[in-house]
């Protein structure tokens, strides 16, 4: 008994170089999937760990509701720093609470400020709105929409239009958002998951590309689309941390991922003794360990306390 | 993901004119800017209603029509335009929004910009000069 109990609160950082490999191997929809599932498992653990060693920790303190058994010294021996971990566990614990909280709660709201916004607007499927900026957004919901300004419309060609819907359509076909919720709450309950957030966001987006370009049959009139409407979008809603790397952003990543050739078909596993196929297999491994141990260790703890309950 | 540093002047008139866009189109009929003023109510001044209004006609997001010595004003038949001034209050006040609404393109830096023109030129495909072409020249929306 040691430390590895704590394994699930930094465990998330193992995540980061699978989400490089995945961002960079996987079919975009592959990856979206997996990171997500990771990103969701290794949340989980981690906030069930933070419960346990903060159960662990404070049973015996007085006033605490929690049976005194929770606290003998056999389970307390599981534990390391068992007072110190337990006290710094119900902040830690009541601030990845509250910041879930939060989080759907915006959710929530911004999905129903939106649907207001547009409730004087008559077209069912596609809301056109005459803002000068430009912009385009898919808004997820009972009536699934999409809103376009006419200011980016205004700037696209027929067939790069086309190719804009077809990505937003494909965002609200897919649910997109649910994903990106998930990985928004993780990267709450436990900060290390935060590249995970971003690698899923990224692959999110180049699904929709690529599902968008199968759509309308053109690789090349999507990578247009979005390079004309990043470029005529400066200056509007701005800078992200990203613009702050030496590495490219991702729209210029996604423009010259549709310049490429396709990425590998997303059924089936590429063959194992390729570049592709190790990357890919390093990747799943990879997450399948941490995502175990992180359980293993969570589970360990849940049984040691089930052991020592009184009733 | 965008977050949104409008600049503030423009975010209070934005959100002013969403108010008064909004007064219009809960107005039984053409009204004159003293009644949109008195029902909005806080205290706001005759002239800035006539600002707002005459920014919103510029734009026709409003009509207007002579009554008396005055104007009569009216919300244009088109909807948008009420919702693309609230659409607007969403996504700059709400900065944590990008599990909702994921834009289709995030801000470019100065070097994403210059990668993203050179990759364009790459891709300028001579089947298609004329969708390449002045984006001026295609405004049928």
């Amino acid at each position: 008994m040691g430390f590895f109990v704590f394994l699930p609160l930094v465990l998330p950082l193992t995540a980061w170089p699978v989400a490089r490999l995945a961002e960079q191997r996987l079919h975009p929809r592959t990856a979206t999937l997996m990171l997500t599932t990771v990103a969701g498992v290794l949340a989980l653990c981690s906030t069930l760990c933070l419960a346990l060693v903060m159960v662990v920790g404070t049973a015996q303190l007085p006033g605490n509701p929690l049976p005194d058994g929770w606290s003998d010294p056999e389970v307390r021996d599981a534990v390391p720093f068992e007072e110190v971990a337990g006290r710094a566990a119900i902040p830690a614990l009541l601030a990845v609470l509250a910041a879930c909280a939060l989080t759907l709660w915006r959710h929530v709201r911004v999905r129903r400020l939106a649907h207001r916004a547009l409730r004087g607007v008559a077209a069912p499927r596609v809301a056109v709105l005459p803002d000068p900026d430009p912009y385009a957004y898919a808004l997820p919901g009972a009536r699934p929409r999409i809103v376009v300004s006419r200011a980016l419309l205004e700037r696209l060609a027929p067939g790069e239009r086309r190719a804009l819907f077809a990505h937003e359509r494909a965002h609200l076909a897919a649910r997109h958002h649910r994903f990106l919720l998930v990985v928004q709450l993780a990267a709450r309950a436990n900060p290390f998951l935060r590249p995970l957030r971003t690698a899923v966001g990224y692959a999110a987006e180049r699904w929709a590309d690529e599902d968008a370009a199968r759509a309308i049959g053109d690789r090349r009139a999507m990578a247009r689309a979005i390079g004309k409407a990043a470029l005529v979008s400066r200056g509007a809603p701005a800078a992200t941390l990203a613009g702050l790397a030496a590495a490219p952003g991702p729209v210029p990543r996604r423009v010259a991922a549709l310049l490429g050739p396709p990425p590998p078909t997303p059924s089936g596993w590429p063959p194992a003794f390729t570049a592709v196929g190790l990357a890919t297999w390093a990747a799943a491994a990879g997450t399948t360990v941490s995502a175990l141990s992180s359980a293993n260790a969570a589970i360990t703890l849940f049984f040691l306390l089930h052991a020592a309950t009184p009733w | 993901m965008p977050s949104s540093p409008t600049p503030r002047r423009r975010r209070g008139r934005g959100e002013l004119e969403a108010q008064v866009l909004a007064a219009l189109c809960a107005a039984p009929g053409p009204v004159g800017a003293a009644w949109v003023r008195d029902r909005i109510g806080g205290g706001l001044a005759y002239t800035t209603v006539i600002t707002t209004l005459t920014r919103l006609l510029a734009k026709g997001a409003v009509g207007r029509e002579k009554a008396g010595r005055s104007f009569a004003w009216s919300p244009a038949a088109d909807g948008s335009w009420l919702a693309a001034l609230r659409m607007r209050r969403v996504l700059d006040g709400e900065s944590d929004r990008e599990a909702v609404l994921a834009s289709f393109v995030t801000a470019l830096s100065p070097d994403d910009e210059r990668l993203l023109r050179g990759l364009l030129h790459e891709a300028e495909d001579p089947r298609a000069t004329q969708d390449t072409g002045d984006p001026e020249d295609t405004g049928d929306t």
